[in-house]
């Protein structure tokens, strides 16, 4: 009976030393020994292999959005705040002014009033060249002539034209010489008098 | 080798010939932007100014550009060209406009036929506009006339040349009187 009650004793005490010994081994205790609850299985495998699909992955890309912009974010920075900086009203510092009428116009682009009053007469003077050719062959230059102008002048000066007669009078911003190639005659002497020069 | 001189062969386009084509947008193909050129390039010659979007002046004005050189080389008693006018003018009388008024009028010319200008497009518009015409045409310039502006640098040089031969001319004129006066003097002390 003292011998048996040794022998557990000696294996007690050799247990104990074991459980000691694996604390300062780092190895976790045996089965018995371990808290309820605590997974031994998972923690023996915490540290996985190093394998080259942890730098890889799916195909690495470098420089690129990795999530959505949200809807504030992107209005944030196209409108901005009135707080902050607001970007409602951007005025344009690039206008030019034009030379003719004053208005001002993008740089490039031609004068908008300028512009409208040219296009209003060019409508009215094809409206009128359309009407007088209809579908014939147009086998002579055409040349429009405002209220008054046909009268002055000779049958040989239109020779070789389609003459087209707008009712109206010409506009004063619309020049009536350069409808003409030149209408200077030629110089016979290069001895020019001081009166006749500009 | 006999190998044609192949940048002879068709006259040189003085525009911007853009290497790559504009589909324009057209449903139906390259059939329908060829109809839609086709359209633009009989309006060009029938009103000589027209105005519209910015991308199809620009394609358009190249194949008014080559029909015009295409009638003032070969004339219209060739039959390749004859077909390409009757294939690009809608309007038949045109065909005899293009031989008969415009190559006459371009034969000479030493730069392009056509004239492009970027229109103003006023909000809330925002498509880029163009207005297309041919040189020559009777309607007023859109771009304003300079040659007059006495500050522009060959009309300020104009002036100071007519200036100094004015003043010389004075002179001489000053001198031929002071000699008559002279010799009419000295014809009365006698």
């Amino acid at each position: 009976m003292a011998g048996s009650l040794l022998i557990r004793i000696n294996v007690a005490i050799q247990r104990l030393e074991l459980a000691i010994a694996s604390v300062f081994t780092r190895r976790f205790p045996p089965d018995g020994f371990c808290l309820a609850g605590v997974d031994v299985q998972e923690r023996l495998h915490q540290k996985p292999a190093f394998s080259l699909k942890d730098i890889v992955g799916d195909g690495f890309v470098w420089a690129v959005p990795t999530a959505r912009r949200t809807i504030e974010r992107r209005m944030k920075r196209r409108f901005g705040h009135p707080d902050y900086i607001w970007k409602m009203l951007k005025p344009k510092t690039n206008l030019r002014t034009c030379n003719v009428c004053g208005d001002d116009h993008l740089p490039g682009v031609l004068c908008p009033t300028c512009y409208k009053k040219v296009i209003e007469e060019t409508k009215v003077m094809q409206d009128a060249i359309q009407q007088e050719l209809q579908l014939s062959p147009v086998e002579k230059e055409v040349v429009v002539l405002y209220e008054g102008e046909k009268d002055g002048k000779p049958e040989e000066f239109f020779e070789g034209k389609r003459i087209v007669e707008i009712p109206k009078p010409r506009p004063a911003w619309f020049s009536k010489n350069l409808l003409q190639q030149t209408t200077q005659q030629p110089a016979t002497t290069s001895d020019v008098k001081p009166s006749d020069l500009g | 080798m006999n190998q044609a001189e192949i940048s002879k062969l068709v006259s040189q386009l003085r525009v911007r010939v853009n290497p790559r084509l504009r589909k324009l947008k057209s449903a139906g193909g390259p059939e329908a932007r060829l109809d839609k050129l086709r359209k633009t390039v009989t309006a060009l010659i029938k009103h000589e100014r027209i105005e519209l979007n910015y991308p199809r002046a620009d394609e358009s004005r190249m194949y008014a550009e080559r029909l015009i050189s295409d009638a003032i080389r070969y004339g219209d008693c060739h039959r390749e060209t004859m077909e390409m006018a009757d294939f690009w003018l809608i309007e038949k009388q045109l065909v005899h406009k293009l031989f008969k008024v415009l190559a006459p009028r371009f034969v000479n010319y030493s730069t392009a036929y056509t004239r492009m200008y970027t229109a103003p497009s006023v909000y809330p518009e925002v498509v880029k506009r163009a207005v297309l015409e041919l040189r020559g045409n009777p309607y007023p310039s859109l771009v304003p006339d300079m040659h007059n502006n006495r500050n522009l640098i060959h009309n300020v040089l104009l002036d100071e040349a007519k200036k100094a031969y004015r003043t010389q001319k004075y002179e001489e004129i000053a001198a031929k009187i002071d000699a008559a006066e002279k010799s009419v003097s000295e014809e009365a002390r006698k």
